[in-house]
């Protein structure tokens, strides 16, 4: 556990980052404010905007992570992030459609996680329908899985062409963005999470030994099958809550379980609780650094409608983690 | 063979004939010559839609080939999102562009992705490197193009949206005839590294012992690919899924040929396919037009899983035997995320 506590230092800095990261306000105003002064204006950014914002994000992170560390441990898979298994995609799917069929709104985050979680069951039902008797091959899987993906998001996009009206406000969605989250969204995301992640913590020791393989995982007694169909359920549960909230974060539930695994060992009693961290200072980092940039932007450019969404940079982090894996595997190769 | 020849004979006149005389107005096949709105809208239309799909097809065969993947797509390259890219920018920032240079735009970066992608996947030896190595600069390029699509307007973003899916709609005789030239310079290419590509099937080592420069065959393969693939995405935006599927469905109706004798059949069923997924794209929610693009990955994607999932024969034997079997589904279970072959991990086992 003693490993753990570097990485809530780097939770906490991250989350105080994204408290004076923003715009309207510099760190000795934050200050005041939270020592119980400051004006009623300086109150209200601070305390209704962007403390709710910042633990939107380090709570979405967490969620993303472990949903991720949960699906690659599952399905003994290292490719199968929330974003190639058809749950992030079902997710949206699934908010997309509430809100263009008007029962659910950006006003209304309630349905919008009923809706999410609903398209994030039913995009994980299609993949284990459709994987059927492949579902223990992990690149089968994850071919079925890549496939799903596109379905649904080729679905999302009609959705979008027939009601051209909600394209501006689901775009955020695609992207996954922190922007503008309140005390709502905070009320909502925080029960459901806290339940979910606690479920995941159960079902770590026995995701440890399914790492193992199947095999040494039943002679255990373990029951396969249905502590797969458990930690599916969980991871697309926390999923579903991530993107009702901040959107389909790219690349956080794939890589930060790499980052987890990694640095704490393939132990998911340590590992899981380090995805959770990990995912939290990414996001909250991102989210710091989003705010920041656009900061930086805006005062370059002299423009007012910049604003750069925290997904956009985990994605370009993500896509730089991917280069350097990709190196990896070359040495491997010639070492082989 | 003479089977396979009628089967897409027969699709292609139906595809070409639906395409001709639905909409409105309907025009019947005898008319065909004198109708305006045949040879100047829907003709232009149909030969773009035949020609995207061919091009589509092709690559999507070069690059499953090249990188021993079912899933080394298209649109894993970085050259569609390039593209998007290119096209938003300039629309987004409010820049004005000479009217001269915006059809060399999406080009331009379609190009300028796809060498971007060479270039990060130079350092990277073997095919899952080089598949990664393309999704991430897939996804780089894919991050700004949301960042541009935050900051546009309503309207703006439509454009982007629609775009991006892929959409035939107002094509004329012009965007054909853009095409041509590129046309011109990747068939030959096409057909240069055809017999490169079932030597790079068997594997490395493989292809090392019979004397091929396997990372050099590699970046070849997939330079031409992005010329086969950046004048279409230019025109059309990238049309979805047709360069999974085509290459599938060529395997399996001409099962044990190899690279060659599948490639001028992958071209054809990708043809066939946007040529048909225009259709509805056209008709179904019949004054609005849909976007191409999203019809192929609605339709076009179960089709392929029904394809992965059941290979003809299920032959396990034939599997070991690389270059052989025609069978993309155990082509993916047979090779780890690394590219080395591994053995069929056993289901309930």
């Amino acid at each position: 556990m003693r490993r753990l506590l570097p990485l809530c230092a780097l939770v906490l800095a991250a989350g105080c980052a994204g408290m004076i990261a923003g715009r309207a306000l510099g760190p000795a105003g934050v200050w005041e404010v939270l020592h119980g002064g400051g004006s009623p204006l300086d109150r209200h950014i601070v305390l209704e905007l962007r403390l709710p914002r910042t633990l939107v994000a380090l709570t979405a992170g967490a969620c993303l992570g472990v949903a991720g560390i949960v699906l690659q441990s599952a399905l003994a898979n290292p490719l199968a992030g929330p974003e190639v298994t058809g749950v992030a995609p079902g997710a949206v799917l699934g908010a997309v459609l509430a809100s263009g069929a008007g029962l659910a709104g950006w006003r209304s985050p309630g349905a919008v996680v009923v809706a999410a979680v609903v398209g994030g069951f039913a995009g994980a039902g299609l993949l284990w329908l459709l994987a059927g008797r492949e579902r223990a091959d992990p690149l089968g899987a994850a071919v079925y899985g890549v496939l799903v993906s596109a379905v649904l998001s080729g679905a999302t996009a009609m959705v979008l062409l027939a009601a051209p009206g909600e394209l501006g406000s689901v775009v955020q969605w695609l992207v996954g963005s922190t922007e503008g989250r309140v005390m709502d969204h905070w009320n909502l995301l925080w029960p459901w999470a806290l339940c979910w992640l606690l479920a995941a913590w159960a079902l770590a020791a026995p995701l440890t030994l399914l790492r193992c393989g199947d095999d040494e995982a039943a002679a255990r007694g373990l029951s396969t099958g249905r502590l797969r169909l458990a930690a599916l359920g969980c991871a697309v549960a926390l999923t579903a809550g991530a993107v009702a909230t901040v959107g389909a974060l790219g690349f956080v539930g794939l890589l930060v379980p790499h980052l987890a695994f990694a640095l704490y060992g393939a132990d998911l009693r340590t590992a899981l609780p380090g995805a959770a961290l990990t995912g939290a200072a990414v996001v909250g980092g991102a989210d710091a650094a989003a705010q920041a940039l656009s900061r930086l932007l805006t005062d370059v450019l002299d423009a007012d409608r910049l604003s750069v969404p925290t997904g956009a940079l985990t994605t370009c982090a993500g896509a730089a983690l991917l280069l350097i894996v990709a190196r990896r595997i070359r040495e491997e190769e010639t070492s082989a | 063979m003479s089977g396979r020849t009628v089967l897409a004979a027969g699709v292609l006149t139906a595809a070409v004939c639906g395409g001709l005389a639905l909409g409105t107005p309907p025009v019947p096949p005898a008319e065909f010559a004198e109708a305006f709105v045949v040879t100047e809208l829907r003709l232009p239309r149909l030969v773009l839609a035949l020609i995207a799909g061919a091009c589509l097809g092709a690559a999507g065969l070069v690059l499953q080939e090249a990188l021993r993947n079912p899933l080394a797509v298209p649109e894993l390259l970085g050259v569609s999102s390039g593209a998007a890219l290119a096209v938003a920018g300039p629309l987004v920032l409010a820049v004005s562009v000479p009217l001269a240079v915006q059809p060399f735009l999406a080009i331009g970066g379609a190009a300028a992705g796809g060498a971007l992608t060479l270039l990060a996947a130079g350092a990277a030896r073997g095919p899952s490197a080089v598949l990664l190595c393309g999704a991430a600069v897939a996804a780089g390029l894919q991050s700004a193009l949301l960042v541009l699509m935050v900051l546009a307007d309503q309207l703006d973003l439509q454009l982007i949206h629609r775009y991006l899916l892929g959409s035939l709609s107002a094509r004329t005789w012009d965007d054909v005839t853009e095409l041509t030239p590129w046309l011109v310079a990747a068939v030959p290419a096409l057909v240069l590294c055809a017999p490169v590509l079932s030597v790079l099937r068997l594997g490395d080592d493989d292809a090392r012992a019979l004397g091929v420069r396997v990372h050099r065959a590699r970046t070849a393969a997939l330079a031409v690919a992005v010329v086969l693939i950046a004048p279409v995405v230019a025109v059309c935006g990238p049309v979805a899924w047709v360069g999974f599927l085509a290459p599938q469905l060529a395997r399996r109706l001409a099962p044990g040929k190899d690279a060659v004798g599948w490639l001028p059949w992958s071209a054809v069923w990708g043809a066939l396919i946007v040529a048909w997924a225009d259709l509805p794209a056209r008709l179904a929610l019949a004054p609005v037009e849909t976007p191409v693009g999203a019809w192929t990955a609605l339709l076009g994607v179960p089709a392929g899983v029904l394809l992965l999932k059941r290979p003809p024969g299920r032959a396990r034997s034939k599997a070991r035997l690389p270059g052989t079997d025609g069978v993309p589904g155990t082509g993916g279970a047979r090779y780890g995320p690394d590219g080395i072959p591994r053995s069929r991990r056993g289901g309930a086992g």
